[in-house]
């Protein structure tokens, strides 16, 4: 136990020696720092793997505040690195993030999901440590000593579109799981209602699952631009072969099977006991329906809102070709042009937004959960 | 039941791609009617044969990794030595699952370059997740009980692996595969965009050009060639 513990710290942990910065001119740790950082990061190494070796929760805690606070100072680290390589005169100069940087990234990361797993902290202190995290990051981006990371020169080139496109595919993924989310209601009730629907229902939406993305969005452009040119009305209300349409239809079409398919089981799932009770309570259909079943329902049901918007965020991503925006736009023009920073500025606030919805979500799920069991206790 | 008449949905399918794919140029008269404003109606910068054993071959290496990297990470920290991970392999799992295909694609190109390296290796982390939960579900879903008369009847740990644990978690197992195998199909044809040659390319080609006959020979295949594949599972899972 304590073998495999070292083991699951130590390993990750030893491999990031080989740590480089800047493949543009292969700067590795020794040559930016010098012996002494090189010494730095091997002894921060050995402490790390020093205190897994025991694992007790003092030592946990420990490495959680070294782990958490090596991630704080890795923004930092690459301000001063700035700082140091470039000089001031060099305005078009900048620093690419390399391999070495992205593996001590992981590693850390690693870290600190391992450690935070063992510690079991509670919710509110693992949000707080998130939070401390982001905003070190925020405040090494405001610093402007970030300013000359590829990335950055990137974004500062087209900050109004970066901005635009990110409020576009988050406009569009939350458009698309309201409607969704409503479609997918009437769906399961009208399925509780006549039961002969639910076979059908679920045969189509699953066909409609295996059609790939690309394929989908392709083949809504010809008839949307037919019913555009046709009906000039809906021309007017944005409506065209191309642009947020088909992408709003194919995404809608996606999410409708996770979306409903929780809906239905969670509606389905709560127990008869449960309802015979509310009724004989003498609660009318309505209420039992809007006080029992429906907030029951509730933690399945965030869950398909989670796997929806998840989904929705990076399949909007792949609708950037046909013109629907968003972020997904940057990923397709960097990968046109061959400039990977501009696909990074693409790619990486998509996971992170993706990321950021999963936990809230299951945060709140999990919240709902442990409300509702307390309730069961006291009740 | 014969082993050819289990094998009928299967082979109904497959059969009705590969015809579609042989005779996809004589069908320009139907696609005449989809598209009568467009001069060529029939993809030709290559033909449908190869296109399909290339996404076919991108697919399958793209799975067969997943398959032995998802049930050997899946087997090990199921076993005594390796349970300290269990939580960490889980956890990623469903981590990675939140990452979007077209981004781990476009961030496997810097590293990987344009072409068929990239494609595969996102496809490989993208269909590791549902392998990788489903074996560790089905292994830890097997009655302890059964474990522990096999350790009383005196298996090896090997033996219980293979005797025990995989046949019944096998189920499970498959269904994982299935999942991500079908997954794999769709989302191989974005690996177009970074310039694999994958059933996408009709489709990208279709889309720039605004030629819905090409949009709809790629899609046409591609749902054929999942439907051929996912009733195959369904098969191998009946068993």
């Amino acid at each position: 136990m304590v073998l495999a513990a070292t083991v699951a710290l130590g390993l990750p942990l030893v491999s990031v020696q080989p740590n480089r910065i800047m493949p543009g001119e292969g700067l590795t740790l020794w040559s930016l720092g010098g012996p002494l950082a090189l010494a730095a990061v091997l002894l921060l190494l050995a402490a790390l793997a020093w205190l897994a070796w025991r694992p007790t929760r003092r030592a946990l805690t420990l490495s959680l505040v070294l782990v958490g606070l090596c991630l704080a100072l890795l923004p930092w680290a690459l301000v001063a690195v700035a700082a140091e390589q470039l000089e001031p005169g060099m305005t078009s100069a900048r620093i690419g993030l390399g391999a070495g940087w992205w593996a001590l990234l992981f590693v850390l990361l690693l870290a600190l999901l391992e450690l935070l797993n063992r510690l079991a902290l509670a919710p509110l202190l693992r949000w707080g440590l998130t939070l401390a995290l982001a905003l070190s990051l925020f405040a090494a981006l405001m610093s402007g000593g970030l300013d000359s990371l590829a990335l950055m020169r990137e974004y500062h080139g087209r900050s109004a579109a970066f901005h635009a496109a990110l409020r576009y595919h988050l406009l569009l993924v939350a458009a698309v799981v309201g409607v969704s989310l409503l479609l997918a209601a009437t769906l399961a009730l009208a399925m509780r209602r006549w039961s002969g629907l639910r076979r059908g229902t679920f045969s189509v939406l699953s066909v409609l699952q295996t059609i790939p993305s690309l394929a989908l969005f392709g083949l809504l452009l010809a008839p949307l631009a037919y019913l555009a040119a046709r009906f000039t009305w809906l021309g007017d209300l944005g409506i065209r072969g191309i642009g947020w349409a088909p992408a709003f239809i194919a995404l809608v079409a996606y999410s409708l099977l996770p979306m409903t398919r929780n809906a239905y089981v969670a509606l389905d799932e709560v127990a008869s006991e449960v309802t015979d009770a509310a009724r004989g309570m003498g609660m009318s259909p309505g209420q039992v329906f809007w006080q029992v079943r429906l907030p029951l329902a509730l933690p399945v049901m965030l869950e398909g809102i989670r796997i929806t918007a998840v989904q929705a965020i990076g399949l909007a991503a792949v609708a950037a070709l046909i013109g629907a925006g968003g972020l997904g736009t940057f990923i397709f023009q960097g990968l046109g042009q061959a400039a990977m920073d501009l696909v990074l500025l693409g790619a990486l606030p998509i996971i992170l937004i993706a990321l950021l919805v999963d936990g809230l979500f299951s945060a709140l799920a999990e919240q709902l959960r442990r409300a509702q069991g307390r309730g069961d206790a006291h009740g | 039941m014969s082993g050819v008449h289990r094998l009928r949905t299967p082979l109904a399918w497959a059969l009705l791609l590969v015809t579609l794919m042989l005779l996809m140029p004589q069908l320009e008269g139907v696609f005449r009617l989809i598209a009568p404003d467009n001069r060529t109606l029939i993809y030709q910068r290559d033909s449908f044969a190869s296109l399909v054993v290339n996404h076919l071959m991108l697919v399958g290496v793209a799975s067969l990794c997943a398959i032995v990297v998802g049930m050997g990470a899946a087997i090990l920290v199921t076993r005594q030595w390796g349970r300290d991970f269990l939580p960490l392999v889980g956890q990623l799992a469903s981590i990675g699952q939140t990452f979007p295909p077209v981004a781990v694609l476009a961030l496997a190109v810097p590293v990987l370059g344009f072409g068929s390296t990239p494609t595969i290796v996102a496809l490989v982390l993208y269909g590791l997740l549902p392998i990788v939960r489903n074996t560790l579900v089905g292994i830890q879903g097997i009655n302890p009980g059964v474990m522990e008369s096999a350790r009383g009847m005196g298996m090896s740990g090997r033996q219980i692996l293979w005797q025990v644990e995989l046949p019944l978690a096998r189920p499970v197992i498959l269904a994982g595969i299935r999942t991500s195998v079908t997954i794999n199909i769709a989302t191989a044809a974005i690996g177009s965009t970074i310039g694999a040659r994958t059933l996408g390319d009709p489709i990208i080609a279709g889309i720039v050009n605004g030629n819905t006959a090409f949009i709809l020979q790629g899609a046409l295949l591609i749902a054929l060639l999942a439907l051929c594949v996912d009733s195959l599972f369904e098969r191998l899972q009946l068993r």
